[in-house]
C-alpha cells in the first residue's frame, strides 16, 4: 500500500490541475442460510482507481479499474477532458478549495488483521447454527435466516494539495429473521448488528444467542399481537429509533448539499430548532461506543473526520460539510465526504449520528408517562427536505399510567423532525448505537450507524381507524 | 449481433472461458459464469447548475460452481489471466466448505445465442459528448425556467453494456444493450414553503426518442412538484383511497412480487402456494403480466441472469392465479420449469423477480370513476407517492402519503403533509378493491399501472 501511495502521489502531483486520486479495494464476503439450507457462500473482490479534477471551477470525474502508472495517468487525462467539456456551460465556478489540514499518513481501525484471518467456514458455522436454533425455538416458528457479511476496504487518497493517507478498516454485520404462525395469523421479526472491528465486538453486548431468542420470542408475540389506533400521541422512541429520527430527518437536511438546495436547516444556524433537552452530533468515532458501524478516521476527499456538534442543546451549530461546500460557508470541512466504491464520485454523508444521553432512567420515563407508547425495533425510514419523516417499527407497546399494558403489531410514526424534537421533554441515560447493520442510500450507499437514548415526544403514530 | 463493443465482447468471452476451465481444473464438477462490461458518459446538474461531467468504463465477473451438491460463488471486477485463476480457487474453496445444497445446481444448457439483436438499432454507442451536452443544456433549461421549482440534482447518461451468461454445460450468450437515461430531483419552493423532494427518470434507446421526450417529460414533472406547494390539512377517516399509478407500483405491485416469487413458495414466506394455481387469488379486475420483451422498458432482455429464454407472461388474469416468477433455485426446489426470472448482476449469485411488471388497466375513464366515488364520499385522500413498509409476509401496508391531495367533491383542494396510510394490499386488491382506471402509466420506463381506488384503507392525520 505504502509504494503503491508514493506511486498515486507522484502521478497526482504531475497533473496541471487540482486532482484527487482515491484507490480503493474491496474485499467482501457473504454467507446465508435458511431453512436450514445455505442460500449464499460468495467473495467479492472490486478495486480500482476514481480521479476527481477541478478544472476552471468545473468538475470532473473518470475511473479505472487498473492501479498502474499509465492506467491512472490515462484516467486523470479523462478526468480532466470531463471537467473541460463543461466547463463552459457552468455557471456558478467552484471556488478554490480551503486550504486545511490535509490527512497525511496511516489511519488503521482496529480490527482488520483478526477479522480476516478468521476462516469464513467459522462463520458459516455459526450463521447455521444460529439459524437453526432460531427455528427451534417455537413450534409457531416455521421458517428462520441467518446472514453474515463482511468487507474489508484498503484506501489511498492522494490530492495536489498535500493529502496522502493510507486506510484500512472492517466491516461486519449479522442478520437474523423468523417467521411465525398461529391460529393462521403470520408475522416476520428481524434483528441485526453491525460494528467495525473483529467478529467479536459485533456480538458485544448481544451475543448471537441472545439476537435469535430475541427475533424468535418477537415473531411468536407479533403473530395475532392487536393494531394500534393512529393519531397523535406520545410516543417513547428507543435508541435505534432515536437514531433513525437523527440520521433520517435531522442528519440528511443537515448535510450542506440539501441545505444548498434548500431543506428545512436552510438559514437555521443559530436558531432553537429543538427542545433544549436536545444535543445532536456526527462523527467519525463516538466517544463511549467504539467499533460503530460508521467509524471513519479520514474521509474520501483526505480530511480527517471530526465528531461534529449539529445541534447543541436545541439550537442549530453546524452543517455537515465536503471541502466545496467549506469553502462557500466559510468554515472548515467535516470530514464527510465519501464514495462507496472507486467509480463513485464523494459525497456529503453520515458516519454515527446521535443524540446524547440525558439524566432520567427509562424506567421513570415509562412510570411518569400516563399515556403513550414504547416504540422500537427499526425497520426501515425515509425523510425528505422537508424535515418530514417516515419510520417504520416492529415493536409498539402501549403505556397506560405508567405501565406497559398490551403488546402491539408495528406501527409507523411520521412527523416534522424538529418539531417533534422541540416536544421532547424526557431524555434517558441509557444509550445505544443500534443502526450499525443498516445503508444510508443517496445515489450510493454508505455504512452508517445511529442511536441514542430513549427520549419522550409528540409525534403521529400510523394505524387503523374504526 | 451488431459489431458494436466487439473487442470488449472478445476480452469478456476470453475470460469467460477462462474462469470455466479454470474452476474445471480447480476441482468444480460445473460452473456457470456471469459477466458484464459497462461504459458510460454522465453529466450531472446540481443545485440549478452544471455540477460534474465523467466517464467510466468496466468489467465485473461473477463465478458460481458446484462440486458435487455443494456450491460456491466469487466474483472480481478485472479479466487479468491471474485475478481470473485465484477467482476460480477461491470460488471451489467456498464450495468445498459449504454444507450439500443441490437446489442450487445449475440450469441446464440454454443455447447459443440468436444471430438477430434483441434490441433495435441504436446511434447511441459511442455517442457525441456534444450532443449529450445538448440534452444536458435543455434538461437543465426546462428545471431552471419552471417557476419555484428548485432543482437538487439531474444527469443525463448515455451508457453502452455487454451482458454474458456461459457455464459448462453449454449455455453462451451474449447481449448487448444502448440506452440514454435523464432524471431529476427537485422540491417546490416557495420562501419558507417547501415540498417534499421528487424524482423521476426515463431512458430511450435511440437518440431520435430523447430531445422532445426530455422537454416534455421534465417540464410535466417540476409543474407536478410545485404543485404541492398548495396546503391544507386532512382527516382521519377509513374509507375509499384514490392511489396513483406511482403509489400502486410502490405499494401494491412491489407487494405481490414478492409473494408471486417462487422463493417466496420455497420459503413459505409468502401468501401463496402452488396449488393456488388456477385459484381465484384476487378480485376479477386485477390482472398482472410480466412483460421482458417490452423492448421500450428498462428490465427488457431475452434471457435471464442464468441464461434461461425469457417470455412475455400473465402472473395473474381476471383475478386467477396463474404463473409465479421462477428462477432455476426455484424451479429445482418446486420441480417446475424456470420461467426466466432470474434476476442480478455478476457481482452476486441469482435471485428470482419481476423484469416489467405491468398491472392491466379497468374498463371506465378515470374522471367516470371519479364521479362514482364522489357521490359516495364527500372528501377523500389520492395518494401520488408512498413512503412506507409494506410487510412481506402479511401485506400490510403502513407509511406517509407523499405528494398527497386532498379531494373534496370531486375537485382537488390542496396537498396534504403528514398524513398516514394503512391497510392490506390482498384487501385492497381483493374485497375492498373499488376500481382501476382505464389510463395507465409508465413509470421510470419500466413498471406500468393504473390509477386504484380501494374502500378498506385507514388515513391519519395529525
Amino acid at each position: 500500500m505504502k509504494a503503491l501511495a508514493q506511486r498515486l502521489e507522484e502521478v497526482v502531483q504531475s497533473s496541471p490541475h487540482w486532482a484527487e486520486i482515491r484507490y480503493h479495494r474491496r474485499t467482501s464476503q457473504t454467507v446465508q442460510v435458511q431453512k436450514g439450507l445455505v442460500k449464499q457462500a460468495k467473495s467479492a473482490l472490486t478495486s480500482g482507481v476514481g480521479i476527481r479534477t477541478l478544472v476552471n471551477g468545473t468538475w470532473g470525474f473518470a475511473s479505472t479499474s487498473e492501479s498502474s502508472p499509465a492506467s491512472v495517468e490515462k484516467a486523470l487525462k479523462q478526468a480532466i477532458a470531463c471537467a473541460q467539456s463543461i466547463s463552459e456551460m457552468k455557471q456558478a465556478k467552484v471556488k478554490a478549495l480551503p486550504e486545511t489540514k490535509m490527512a497525511r499518513g496511516e489511519f488503521t481501525l482496529p480490527g482488520y488483521d483478526k477479522l480476516s484471518k478468521m476462516a469464513l467456514s467459522d462463520k458459516l458455522s455459526v450463521v447455521r447454527e444460529a439459524e437453526e436454533k432460531t427455528r427451534k425455538r417455537s413450534s409457531s416458528i416455521h421458517s428462520a435466516s441467518c446472514a453474515y457479511n463482511e468487507m474489508f476496504e484498503d484506501k489511498i487518497v492522494v490530492t495536489t494539495d498535500g493529502a496522502c493517507a493510507v486506510s484500512q478498516l472492517a466491516r461486519n454485520e449479522f442478520r437474523l429473521s423468523a417467521f411465525a404462525e398461529k391460529a393462521g395469523d403470520r408475522a416476520v421479526a428481524h434483528e441485526s448488528v453491525g460494528k467495525t472491528g473483529t467478529w467479536e465486538c459485533l456480538f458485544e453486548p448481544r451475543s448471537w444467542d441472545n439476537l435469535s431468542e430475541q427475533a424468535a420470542k418477537l415473531a411468536v408475540d407479533l403473530a395475532g399481537a392487536g393494531r394500534v389506533q393512529g393519531g397523535l400521541a406520545t410516543l417513547i422512541l428507543s435508541p435505534g429509533m432515536v437514531g433513525l429520527l437523527s440520521h433520517e430527518a435531522i442528519g440528511h437536511t443537515v448535510e450542506a448539499d440539501f441545505v444548498l438546495s434548500g431543506s428545512v436547516a436552510a438559514g437555521k444556524i443559530g436558531t432553537m430548532v429543538a427542545s433544549p433537552l436536545i444535543t445532536l452530533l456526527d462523527g467519525g468515532q463516538v466517544p463511549g461506543a467504539p467499533n460503530a458501524g460508521g467509524d471513519l478516521l479520514v474521509d474520501d476527499e483526505g480530511i480527517p473526520t471530526q465528531n461534529t456538534e449539529i445541534i447543541r442543546e436545541g439550537k442549530l451549530v453546524s452543517y455537515l460539510h465536503n471541502r466545496e461546500s467549506a469553502a462557500l460557508f466559510g468554515v472548515e470541512p467535516t470530514g464527510s465526504a465519501r464514495a462507496w466504491l472507486y467509480y463513485d464520485e464523494p459525497l456529503i454523508r453520515m458516519r454515527n449520528t446521535y443524540i446524547q444521553p440525558g439524566k432520567q432512567s427509562l424506567a421513570d420515563i415509562i412510570a411518569s408517562t400516563k399515556e403513550g407508547y414504547l416504540v422500537d425495533g427499526p425497520v426501515g425510514g425515509q425523510a425528505d427536505a422537508t424535515g418530514e419523516f417516515m419510520f417504520g417499527a416492529q415493536r409498539v407497546s402501549r403505556i397506560k399510567d405508567g405501565k406497559i399494558v398490551e403488546f402491539l403489531k408495528g406501527a409507523t410514526i411520521s412527523g416534522q423532525a424538529f418539531e417533534v424534537l422541540s416536544t421532547v421533554d424526557a431524555v434517558s441515560q441509557e444509550f445505544e448505537l443500534d443502526l450499525g447493520s443498516g445503508h444510508c442510500g443517496k445515489g450510493q450507499p454508505a455504512k452508517v450507524d445511529a442511536g441514542g437514548p430513549y427520549i419522550r415526544c409528540r409525534a403521529t403514530i400510523g394505524g387503523i381507524q374504526e | 449481433m451488431n459489431t458494436f463493443l466487439a473487442p470488449e465482447t472478445g476480452t469478456l468471452e476470453q475470460a469467460a472461458e477462462l474462469l470455466l476451465a479454470s474452476a474445471k481444473k480447480a476441482g468444480a464438477t460445473h460452473a456457470e459464469v456471469c459477466g458484464t462490461f459497462s461504459e458510460q458518459t454522465r453529466i450531472t446538474l446540481e443545485k440549478q447548475d452544471f455540477h460534474l461531467a465523467s466517464s467510466n468504463d468496466g468489467f465485473q465477473l461473477g463465478l458460481r460452481v458446484m462440486c458435487g451438491a455443494k456450491a460456491g460463488f466469487a466474483s472480481a471486477n478485472s479479466t487479468a489471466k491471474d485475478d481470473l485463476q485465484t477467482l476460480a480457487k477461491q470460488a471451489v474453496e467456498i464450495a468445498l466448505f459449504s454444507p450439500e445444497n443441490a437446489l442450487l445446481a445449475i440450469g441446464p444448457n440454454q443455447g447459443e445465442n440468436e444471430a438477430k439483436s434483441f434490441f433495435p438499432e441504436s446511434d447511441l454507442h459511442r455517442f457525441p459528448l456534444q450532443k449529450q451536452k445538448a440534452w444536458a443544456q435543455e434538461l437543465m433549461t426546462c428545471a431552471v425556467s419552471a417557476p419555484r421549482f428548485r432543482l437538487n440534482e439531474g444527469s443525463v447518461e448515455v451508457s453502452s453494456s455487454l451482458f454474458l451468461v456461459a457455464s459448462s454445460l453449454g449455455t453462451h450468450k451474449v447481449e448487448q444493450e444502448h440506452q440514454a437515461g435523464w432524471s431529476l430531483m427537485g422540491m417546490g419552493v416557495d420562501g419558507d414553503n417547501i415540498t417534499s423532494f421528487d424524482y423521476f427518470s426515463e431512458m430511450a434507446r435511440h437518440s431520435r426518442d430523447v430531445g422532445q421526450r426530455l422537454s416534455a417529460t421534465t417540464k410535466a414533472f417540476c409543474e407536478d412538484v410545485v404543485r404541492g406547494l398548495k396546503t391544507g390539512p386532512g382527516k382521519s377517516y377509513k374509507g375509499f383511497v384514490f392511489f396513483s399509478p406511482r403509489a400502486v407500483i410502490d405499494i401494491f405491485m412491489s407487494g405481490l412480487s414478492t409473494h408471486l416469487n417462487g422463493r417466496s413458495v420455497v420459503e413459505n414466506t409468502g401468501k401463496w402456494k402452488l396449488t393456488d394455481r388456477e385459484q381465484k387469488v384476487l378480485d376479477a379486475a386485477v390482472s398482472l403480466k410480466d412483460l421482458p420483451h417490452a423492448l421500450d422498458r428498462s428490465g427488457a432482455c431475452r434471457f435471464d441472469r442464468e441464461g434461461a429464454t425469457t417470455a412475455n407472461r400473465s402472473l395473474v388474469d381476471k383475478g386467477v392465479l396463474k404463473s409465479f416468477v421462477v428462477d432455476q433455485y426455484a424451479a429445482n426446489a418446486l420441480k417446475i420449469p424456470s420461467t426466466g426470472n432470474s434476476v442480478g448482476g455478476p457481482a452476486g449469485l441469482p435471485s428470482a423477480g419481476a423484469h416489467c411488471l405491468v398491472l392491466e388497466g379497468g374498463k371506465e375513464p378515470l374522471k367516470k370513476l371519479q364521479e362514482d366515488i364522489f357521490s359516495r364520499q364527500n372528501e377523500c385522500l389520492w395518494v401520488n407517492r408512498f413512503s412506507g413498509q409494506v410487510d412481506s409476509v402479511t401485506g400490510d401496508f403502513s407509511g406517509v402519503a407523499k405528494g398527497a391531495e386532498w379531494w373534496v367533491k370531486g375537485e382537488r383542494a390542496y396537498y396534504v403533509k403528514e398524513t398516514l396510510i394503512s391497510g392490506n394490499i390482498f384487501e385492497c386488491l381483493g374485497s375492498a378493491l373499488a376500481h382501476l382506471s382505464k389510463e395507465t402509466q409508465v413509470l421510470h420506463a419500466s413498471w406500468e399501472a393504473p390509477t386504484l381506488i380501494s374502500g378498506a384503507v385507514s388515513v391519519t392525520t395529525k
